[in-house]
């Protein structure tokens, strides 16, 4: 979680006088939370400057303008050569005028503005970019600048205004009217108060208490909910930095001189699990106004918008404690309190005016009547507070982190307030942001504490310890450390250290009884503190490493084969929609199916890469002319032994809920490969499975034609077989599933089980010896039958004479020249023999040999 | 004789002058020196020659023979001297049309980015396994010190399956490849060097998520392994994957199943870490001169505890990173939206 903090406020808890905000970032970065930008807090305020109204006059020529003539101090804003022009010297130039058109509806005469000077960067009117303000002519009349409105240069948040009002300086401030200087208490409570003086020609930038201050931008682990507020990173800063941490508790008895009557607010948990620990204070008399512009700049620096002092107070202990809490209007509540689950069809209208339906899995807090607060993560619009409060209720409580976030989420909220719940709170923490939030209530909205604080549900805290050995640090972290250094870090970090011989125990502080879990915990907080820089890297030697497994090395190989073949390796999602399943006909409902689909496209883990083949096809059938494809990826069969489907079967009758994923699916690695747009795509699919299965080592297959499976095209499918395994499908889709695709012509497939292949696979050869002797070769044309197999045809003449060695397919015509239902297959034959050449005669009488089986076997006769 | 044996010569010399190939050449041998050749004829009919001037004929018809044969294999010289010469005009071709190409297919740069990782850590012993996507819960969160309650496991992060559960739990898509650390631990078979990659599942899309990625995860396990063996493969990877100039930093970070545990930065190429670019303004890429590589920790006690590991006898490190992200980050490919990946757009595919 990323939050904002400014450097000036942080101040406040640790003495960071020596250190830059530069240094700072890249130290704390390296051991402890990341600090990811950095950026000034008035990086717009540039020639901005505080003026002083001295005259004005209506605009000769227009109604609603005016002329203003305002003190704008020294000359220093302008160049040497423009003071010449004047005819300025040096010495009289602490006082300046410029004469400005101003329309603002509440311009007066002694007020003390805003003026945006030539080349200043606003908003204009508010809104849409910042634009560089120029020297300007308006009806008839020079303007040598801009009296500008808070919106204007991006402090509306701060002083909200109705439209044609300019920021009136002095009011908003709470400076006094027509004094020349202004006195300025920067912050209230701040140790490193400054006193400012601002005159007219004061940098805005410096007169807001911003000219110096850098905002961080820092990001902090789930774990370390107590570095989500300023003193939790001025905690973790003085640990690093070696510098001192000054922030103290406030003392209750200091702080709270009177108490009007007596008794505590009435609060009530009905549920203990979700809400260990709840305080609640009444203080009666505030006066609801804004805030102090010291606290209004503190919030606005970490993103937060001001509202008035009550509620802004609740934001800045938050900030500053990481302690979330929120304040009532006494006043609104119907009787006491009480944490309880929400009850079925209870709603609540939020602070952030949405109205929201509860249920019993939602914590709130409710009056005798409603419920008035989503706990943990937004109170209630009705009882909020307002500038008509004059009593307020606080709650400052713990609640389950787990209640919180599963609530917030099924609300979908996200606050300030429930982030930091979500990740877990210590109990002990609520009387420390108690008595702060009374501390500044009573100082910025007055009024007196009503009785007692009621502190419910709170049982002994127990403070976790853990044990670790300097001998076990040190081997952890490879580079030794001694155990003062070790004992120095923890003691700094807030932990209670007791040592016996080389073991030390360490008593985790409140703040930290989340995340310290482990005496490893304490390991990490010695090594990130020293620094992981100063670790040296070392690879590690001495072992020798395991030999690859099979099935990964054959991957890759099928992978550089295929590439290698002229096809592009595609990545398809491993869960997939009904609906395209449906369209290649297989049946999803017996997929394993995924509880919680992002959506129904991804729906059911696939059985196939078909599918996602055909829809890749389809997809970029209009892009590309030649579509070669493949894909080597897990499909997710039913668990070994539960059912054994064959692999072609794409419908079972067995329903989603039967037990067959009882056990984990059968992950199961696939090669598929598909074919379009390209000259005769089933011929090129079968080319691709004999290569692969060539160049993997296996040879010797045979084939059988595929005709029963209505997804593959019933005459150009063959299946392929290996010491009687099937290991591969090739052929053409069915028409009508192509055309479910919009895939218009035929689509080459290929469907190889490639897991199950991998022990077959193998880069051993055997060697046969070279011929010694020529080999013969002759072509030969036969024409049969056009049901006649290629098959057939070869094996008849290989079985013709083992001199024979070799048949090989070289062209088959159908068509003129040819009776009906013939057809002509060219072959290419070898023969040779291993003793000698063969004489011609001898080749002629082997063709006369093969031909003669032909005719008789199938019927051939030659062609000529 | 003597003067046929001349007349031969001299008619083979003028031929030889005139002739302008080597066929022409080839022409003439035969015709004079072939079997059936002018001279073969003269010799045939030394035997009517008396044989007293057997000898001299003989001799002489002999030494005509070697110059003319010597002229041939002269000229032939010539020949082959004037054709290479001008074999830039006789062979010309346009050079500039296009050569005929084997058929070229492509990688997914997917796995590209494996196989390049896979190969860095094989050198330094880490040997890839494989292990399964769809898991227990045992092993995707809970031997990995994720409580029950762990937001990891809210069904709003994490994909289940539609199945009855077993003593292991629930049965999940795996949303990282930190399941092998389990599986490969249960194994028992210390040391352990070895890196997963694999998919994962996570319920998220945008442009910057897609629902399934993949994640390298390295697991070394051994007596004794330290902090300084992490930064140790770390920089080794670094600088073999990224380049010799880039190292590597280690920041504080969380994760339920290291600790201590640690985000990996590296250091910007773009800015050469200075944060700082080419024109004096902040760097885009990169988080003051450091890009966020990954995680890395060592491996908690009680991950070895699941395990029946003793924690006091093995100590081990841990580390993944998204390869898709660390692919992208390396080529600078500057890819909007990371579904691109998966369209399996083949004008994008064709393109690596």
């Amino acid at each position: 979680m990323n939050f904002f903090v400014s450097y000036n406020w942080l101040k406040e808890y640790v003495d960071l006088k020596d250190v830059t905000p530069e240094d700072f970032a890249r130290r704390i970065s390296l051991s402890g939370p990341g600090i990811e930008k950095l950026f000034p807090a008035a990086e717009y305020l540039d020639k901005i400057v505080v003026g002083h109204v001295l005259e004005i006059q209506k605009h000769p020529n227009a109604d609603t303008l005016y002329i203003a003539t305002v003190d704008i101090g020294g000359m220093r804003h302008f160049k040497r050569s423009v003071r010449a022009d004047k005819g300025l010297k040096r010495k009289k130039i602490d006082r300046m005028t410029v004469e400005i058109v101003c329309g603002g509806s509440n311009l007066l005469k002694d007020q003390w503005v805003v003026i945006a000077l030539v080349g200043a960067k606003i908003k204009w009117h508010g809104d849409g970019d910042l634009v560089t303000l120029e020297s300007a002519e308006i009806r008839g009349v020079k303007s040598d600048g801009m009296i500008c409105a808070a919106s204007e240069i991006g402090l509306f948040d701060a002083f909200p205004h109705t439209n044609h009002e300019i920021l009136d300086l002095g009011n908003a401030l709470g400076w006094s009217m027509g004094t020349k200087n202004v006195r300025l208490n920067q912050c209230v409570g701040d140790q490193a108060a400054r006193i400012l003086m601002v005159k007219p020609g004061t940098p805005l930038a410096d007169a807001l208490g911003l000219s110096d201050d850098v905002i961080m931008d820092i990001e902090v682990t789930t774990n370390r909910v107590d570095a989500m507020g300023m003193v939790g990173i001025a905690r973790e800063a003085s640990a690093i930095l070696k510098k001192t941490f000054t922030w103290k508790p406030v003392e209750f008895k200091k702080i709270v001189k009177e108490i009007n009557g007596s008794g505590a607010p009435k609060i009530k948990i009905s549920a203990k699990k979700e809400c260990p620990r709840f305080l609640s204070a009444k203080i009666e008399g505030v006066e609801v106004k804004p805030s102090p512009w010291w606290m209004k700049r503190r919030l606005l620096s970490a993103g937060i918008r001001p509202i008035n002092n009550i509620v802004d107070i609740s934001n800045y202990v938050l900030l500053e404690l990481s302690q979330p809490m929120h304040v009532y209007d006494a006043a609104k509540l119907n009787g006491g309190l009480d944490v309880r689950l929400a009850r079925p069809k209870e709603k609540i209208m939020a602070l952030d005016g949405n109205s929201y339906d509860l249920d019993d899995t939602i914590l709130v807090i409710a009056d005798r009547l409603r419920p008035v607060a989503i706990a943990g993560v937004m109170g209630g619009e009705e009882t909020g507070v307002t500038v008509n409060t004059k009593s307020v209720l606080i709650e400052v409580a713990n609640f389950d982190s787990i209640t919180i976030r599963r609530g917030a989420r099924k609300l979908n909220i996200q606050t300030d307030a429930q982030q930091r719940y979500e990740k877990g709170l210590s109990t002990a923490a609520p009387p420390f942001a108690m008595a702060r939030a009374i501390e500044l209530i009573l100082e910025l909205g007055g009024g007196k504490l009503t009785g007692s604080i009621a502190d419910i549900g709170q049982t002994k805290y127990v403070s976790k310890t853990f044990s670790i050995t300097t001998d076990e640090t040190n081997a952890l972290i490879g580079v030794p450390h001694s155990q003062k250094e070790m004992v120095g870090i923890l003691r700094h970090l807030g932990f209670k250290i007791k040592i016996a011989g080389k073991k030390i125990t360490a008593t985790v502080p409140w703040w930290r009884d989340h995340d310290i879990e482990d005496g490893r915990d304490l390991v990490e907080e010695i090594a990130r503190i020293e620094g992981y820089a100063n670790i040296p890297a070392v690879v590690p030697v001495g072992l020798a490493s395991r030999p690859q497994s099979p099935e990964l090395m054959w991957e890759k190989r099928v992978c550089f084969i295929s590439k290698g073949a002229g096809l592009e390796e595609i990545y398809t999602y491993s869960f997939v929609s009904k609906d395209l399943m449906a369209k290649a006909d297989y049946d999803a409902t017996s997929m394993l199916h995924v509880q919680n689909p992002l959506t129904a496209e991804f729906a059911v883990m696939r059985t196939s890469l078909l599918p996602s083949l055909l829809h890749v096809a389809s997809e970029n059938r209009e892009r590309v002319d030649k579509i070669r494809l493949f894909e080597i990826a897990n499909v997710y069969d039913p668990p070994v032994g539960k059912i054994h489907a064959a692999r072609t079967d794409r419908h079972t009758r067995e329903r989603a809920a039967d037990t067959r994923w009882s056990d984990l699916p059968n992950e199961q690695l696939e090669l598929g490969a598909l074919f379009f747009g390209i000259k005769d795509p089933w011929r090129a699919a079968k080319g691709y499975v004999e290569h692969v299965m060539h160049e993997l080592g296996i040879d010797s297959l045979s084939w059988r034609r595929l005709s029963s499976d209505t997804f593959w095209h019933p005459g150009r499918t063959v299946q392929v077989f290996f010491k009687g395994d099937l290991v591969a499908t090739v052929g053409e889709v069915s028409p009508k599933i192509a055309e479910n695709f919009k895939l218009d012509g035929p689509v080459g497939l290929v469907n190889v089980p490639f897991g199950m292949l991998v022990p077959h696979m193998t880069d051993a050869r055997t060697y046969i010896p070279v011929p010694v002797f020529p080999e013969a070769k002759r072509d030969l044309s036969v024409v049969v039958d056009h049901r006649v197999e290629y098959d057939d045809i070869a094996r008849e003449i290989r079985r013709a004479d083992p001199l024979i060695v070799s048949v090989e397919w070289f062209d088959t015509y159908q068509g003129k020249n040819l009776p009906d239902g013939k057809k002509s297959v060219a072959v290419h034959i070898t023969m040779s023999a291993s003793d000698r050449t063969l004489e011609s005669v001898e080749v002629d009488s082997l063709l006369e040999k093969a031909i003669l089986g032909l005719k008789e076997k199938l019927k051939a006769d030659l062609r000529v | 004789m003597e003067d046929a044996l001349n007349g031969l010569k001299l008619a083979v010399d003028s031929a030889l002058e005139s002739a302008k190939t080597d066929m022409e050449v080839e022409a003439i041998e035969i015709k004079y020196l072939g079997r059936k050749g002018e001279l073969t004829a003269m010799l045939k009919n030394l035997t009517n020659v008396p044989a007293a001037d057997r000898p001299v004929y003989g001799a002489m018809a002999n030494g005509i023979k070697r110059q003319m044969e010597t002229a041939i294999s002269a000229k032939r010289r010539i020949l082959s001297v004037v054709k290479m010469a001008n074999l830039a005009d006789t062979e010309r071709v346009d050079v500039t049309e296009p050569g005929e190409r084997p058929p070229e297919g492509h990688l997914h740069v997917t796995t590209q980015a494996i196989n390049e990782l896979t190969t860095i850590f094989e050198k330094i012993g880490f040997t890839r396994t494989r292990y399964p996507e769809v898991d227990w819960d045992w092993y995707a969160f809970e031997a990995l010190n994720m409580p029950a309650d762990h937001p990891a496991r809210d069904e709003w992060e994490t994909f289940f399956m539609d199945a009855p559960g077993s003593k292991k739990g629930r049965m999940v898509l795996t949303p990282h490849t930190s399941n092998g650390q389990i599986h490969e631990l249960e194994k028992g078979d210390l040391p352990i060097r070895m890196i997963n990659i694999a998919k994962c599942y996570r319920r998220q899309i945008d442009a910057t998520h897609i629902p399934m990625f993949h994640q390298i995860e390295g697991l070394y396990v051994d007596r004794n392994v330290s902090i300084t063996h992490l930064r140790g493969v770390l920089d080794y990877f670094a600088k073999a994957f990224f380049g010799p100039d880039r190292v590597t930093r280690l920041r504080p970070f969380h994760f339920r199943f290291t600790e201590p545990s640690f985000e990996i930065d590296i250091s910007c190429g773009v800015c050469g870490g200075t944060g700082i670019n080419t024109e004096r303004q902040k760097c885009r890429v990169c988080k003051r001169g450091w890009v966020e590589l990954g995680g890395a920790g060592m491996v908690h006690p009680n991950v070895f505890k699941a395990c029946n590991v003793d924690p006091k006898k093995w100590s081990g490190l841990a580390f993944g990173w998204g390869v898709e992200r660390t692919f992208m980050m390396k080529s600078g490919l500057q890819i909007d939206d990371i579904r691109t990946l998966y369209k399996n757009d083949l004008r994008f595919l064709k393109q690596f």
